[in-house]
């Protein structure tokens, strides 16, 4: 339905297209396709809860427009808590042209990368002007979605407040900032692809639909309290300042002139914001979108033949200790422990499946961790983080320590589920003599990668700023959260790392509740403790003891304890 | 009589690297043509500026009769190309994914609804047509792609590894497909590494090797040039840089570093 819309809108001009030599039937179905593709192309939001439950995706155009719409709805804030016009609209095109170029970075560039239309489209009787036309329209279709869901609470909101021609200044400027978005976006693509391979490109894609789905959450947790509605009330950004280095400010100052009139320099500063946007559109045909088009053929060369020979070879002629395989010789026994440890390493590293599933759930952890920190931003002074016996310092401290174990659960859930689960074959084929080995080894991996560098980073900041009378508590918190690891892990990792498809149950209710309850339980009894510190010490030993008992009997798992779908 | 496909001097160059080198062939209507080549050899490529995937070349291709540079959309209206990787928009269904191939092919669409039904009811897939493909297994991509290669009944169909990934009973299906094809007039290009099938399909063998032609005949003419050898050990002879005995040694070499 919104599909047939926008398709309707894009083909209005269609005598015209011909006249230009499009031919309007091929431009159509190219198009309708395209349009029932985004509709099953999960957008990043969807994408990393999607994976997990495998579904296929229909109506993202819909979900998108929706999420956009909503997310549309923060940009509203500044009109109710900012009195100064220039500034309220300064912030409002500042989160719109962020999101905006987050949401086409993240959702769109595979779109732009895709290689199928050369061997699909192509080699059909489609000439060059319809291809081209198609790929334009699929752009500006995709866009407009976006700008038009992203703005309507925007519009709605200026509308009930500046009346309708304030609303309709707004309508007009739009347009102008979105395109000044696509300049950005384009040059930092043509940036990114100078300062590294093609192949680095696609995985810098990756990281930007996490960081998109992070920055959403972020945004829908932080924003609403980080406002401090008196301090923002009278805050009005100075004329002839920084604001001039701020797209957003461009286009701020042009709605009030158009609304109300300005000074001189005001008046320039709107000039600016239709010129600017003119101008980066010209740079971009003239400049860089041939250069990103010459750098998309390398993209899509990058796949096959020389590139991938060349890489191998350095990897094979340069190959020395790295930091995975320093840590595996300090955590893991040679033997297919550090096998298990090595591999997870690497997959860990390398799958995209995997980062999709796991790096917004930490994300997601590390944004509730902030806001935990917001929240009781009062006790953070020092005086008061080197009294032990503040109860608030306590509970704060405690809360910190334990739900950094959150993340490596997080983590070593998704670790028995890939994509690629039926490559498990390895480990059916070789003489395994314990495979409990390389289950050990793949858990230690994903501390090592998850745990380890916070434990290190809370050890830095607590004993810089409480002391070094934290370090008892401190080793209990830590030795506990190992204890909870390995635990978990006795209990629910039972079959070898990345070998189950994502369908699968897994983990069942009590195994997960238990996963809960066992970290809370213990940080209440670390509560009652915190103080009596010989007790806490004898109690981190009794709990590394504990890890390393645990640990040995994950290693000693033998082949009938350990289950495989890949078997069943 | 006029051949169907003409390759005068073609020459292409990826940056300082030269992948093909002059390559002239002379291709008449009806033939069957295994097209064979290493990795690397130019196989691609040759198959890339036929199908009019790459347009900046040396040289002239006419197909049909058509200069390819000069009416490059009326020659791919003769062609029908299944690409050797399983490329197709998989969150699509194979009735939409063809009806669109049907689309750019002007087909008229009771015409090209009737072909993909009775097509992919032939692959089997009668029950699949309107799921879609990212659930299909690699095979069954693979047979989608060869009838939007075949959708538009072309003159010159065009395979690069065709049978990757299909069943038994479909590769027979597709073996005997080439040969009715080749009977009813249509040129058909096979590019394979699978030697076996090349020899028993087709009736003219151009080796290419380092961007050239390196040798082109019947198989029975291959076969009086080098011996009376197997296709694979023809090729193996006149490609191989060192013996393929050679590397195998070389591999066995290998464990006596224990």
């Amino acid at each position: 339905m919104i599909n047939r819309f926008f398709l309707g809108i894009a083909l209005l001009p269609a005598a015209l297209y011909s006249r230009m030599g499009v031919n309007i039937k091929h431009l159509k179905a190219i198009l309708k396709a395209k349009l029932v593709m985004d509709d099953r192309r999960p957008s990043s939001l969807q994408q990393t809860k999607q994976k997990t439950k495998n579904k296929s995706i229909k109506m993202a155009t819909l979900f998108t427009m929706l999420m956009m719409a909503l997310l549309g709805l923060f940009f509203n804030i500044p009109f109710f808590i900012v009195a100064d016009p220039i500034t309220q609209f300064t912030l409002y095109f500042s989160f719109f042209i962020t999101i905006l170029a987050f949401t086409i970075i993240s959702d769109f560039t595979s779109v732009l990368i895709d290689i199928r239309d050369n061997y699909i489209i192509l080699p059909k009787p489609v000439n060059d002007t319809t291809v081209l036309l198609s790929r334009l329209l699929h752009i500006v279709i995709h866009t407009s979605k976006l700008v038009i869901s992203l703005n309507i609470a925007g519009i709605i909101t200026v509308f009930l407040l500046k009346g309708f021609y304030g609303a309709a200044i707004l309508i007009f400027l739009i347009p102008f900032a979105t395109l000044f978005t696509i300049f950005l976006i384009n040059a930092l693509y043509i940036l990114v692809l100078k300062i590294t391979t093609p192949e680095k490109f696609k995985a810098l894609i990756n990281y930007f639909q996490i960081a998109f789905a992070i920055l959403i959450f972020g945004v829908y947790q932080l924003v609403p309290r980080l406002i401090e509605k008196a301090s923002l009330q009278a805050y009005a950004i100075p004329e002839k300042s920084w604001g001039i280095l701020a797209p957003p400010y461009w286009f701020a100052a042009a709605w009030k002139v158009f609304y109300g009139g300005g000074s001189l320099y005001l008046i320039a500063v709107t000039i600016l914001s239709i010129l600017m946007p003119i101008l980066s559109v010209w740079l971009v045909v003239k400049y860089l979108a041939p250069t990103f088009n010459q750098k998309l053929t390398l993209i899509t060369g990058s796949d096959q033949g020389e590139q991938t020979i060349k890489t191998e070879h350095k990897g094979l002629a340069f190959k020395r200790k790295g930091l995975a395989e320093k840590l595996a010789a300090l955590f893991t026994q040679k033997g297919s422990e550090r096998m298990g440890f090595l591999f997870t390493w690497k997959m860990i590293g390398r799958s995209r499946d995997y980062k999709m599933k796991t790096f917004p759930s930490i994300g997601y952890l590390m944004v509730y961790f902030f806001v935990i920190l917001f929240r009781n931003k009062d006790l953070l002074s020092t005086d008061k983080l080197r009294d032990s016996s503040n109860l608030g310092t306590k509970i704060l401290l405690l809360t910190i320590i334990y739900m950094l174990g959150f993340t490596i659960l997080q983590a070593m859930s998704n670790l028995k589920q890939s994509d690629k689960y039926k490559a498990a074959w390895i480990y059916f084929i070789t003489p395994i003599q314990e495979p409990g080995n390389i289950i050990s080894g793949a858990v230690k991996a994903t501390i090592a990668i998850f745990f380890l560098p916070l434990a290190i980073a809370l050890i830095i900041l607590s004993v810089a700023f409480i002391g070094w009378n934290i370090i008892p508590n401190l080793l209990l918190g830590i030795s506990n959260q190992l204890l909870i690891c390995f635990f978990v892990a006795y209990i629910s990792m039972r079959e070898f790392p990345f070998a189950r498809t994502a369908t699968n149950k897994g983990t069942g209710f009590i195994r997960g509740l238990f996963s809960l309850i066992f970290p809370v339980t213990l940080g209440i009894l670390h509560y009652f403790i915190y103080n009596f510190i010989p007790v806490v010490l004898l109690l981190a030993l009794l709990s590394l003891i504990g890890t390393w008992l645990i640990a040995g009997s994950i290693k000693r798992r033998d082949w009938n304890s350990v289950q495989s779908e890949y078997r069943e | 009589m006029n051949p169907i496909i003409e390759l005068k001097n073609v020459f292409k160059n990826y940056g300082d690297k030269q992948v093909l080198k002059g390559i002239n062939l002379t291709i008449n209507a009806g033939q069957i043509i295994g097209y064979i080549g290493s990795n690397g050899a130019g196989k691609s490529t040759t198959v890339k500026i036929l199908c009019g995937l790459i347009a900046d070349y040396e040289g002239t291709v006419t197909v049909a009769g058509i200069n390819l540079s000069d009416n490059p959309i009326e020659a791919k209206r003769k062609i029908g190309y299944i690409p050797e990787l399983a490329e197709l928009y998989d969150v699509l269904t194979p009735m939409e994914f063809l009806s669109l191939m049907g689309e750019l092919y002007d087909l008229p669409t009771d015409i090209a609804t009737d072909r993909i039904i009775k097509m992919l009811t032939a692959f089997g897939l009668e029950n699949n047509i309107h799921q879609r493909m990212d659930t299909f297994s690699k095979g069954m991509k693979q047979k989608v792609l060869i009838i939007s290669g075949l959708l538009h009944n072309p003159d010159i169909i065009i395979l690069d590894e065709p049978l990757s990934g299909l069943d038994a009973n479909s590769v027979i299906i597709v073996k005997d497909l080439i040969s009715k094809l080749a009977k009813d007039g249509k040129t058909i290009f096979y590019c394979s590494h699978m030697m076996d099938v090349v020899e028993k399909v087709s009736d003219r063998i151009i080796f290419i090797n380092e961007g050239m032609v390196i040798a082109d005949g019947s198989f029975l003419e291959l076969q009086q040039q080098q011996g009376n050898e197997s296709l694979e050990k023809i090729f193996a002879l006149m490609t191989a840089k060192e013996g393929s005995n050679q590397a195998a040694s070389a591999i066995m070499q290998a464990f006596d570093s224990q």
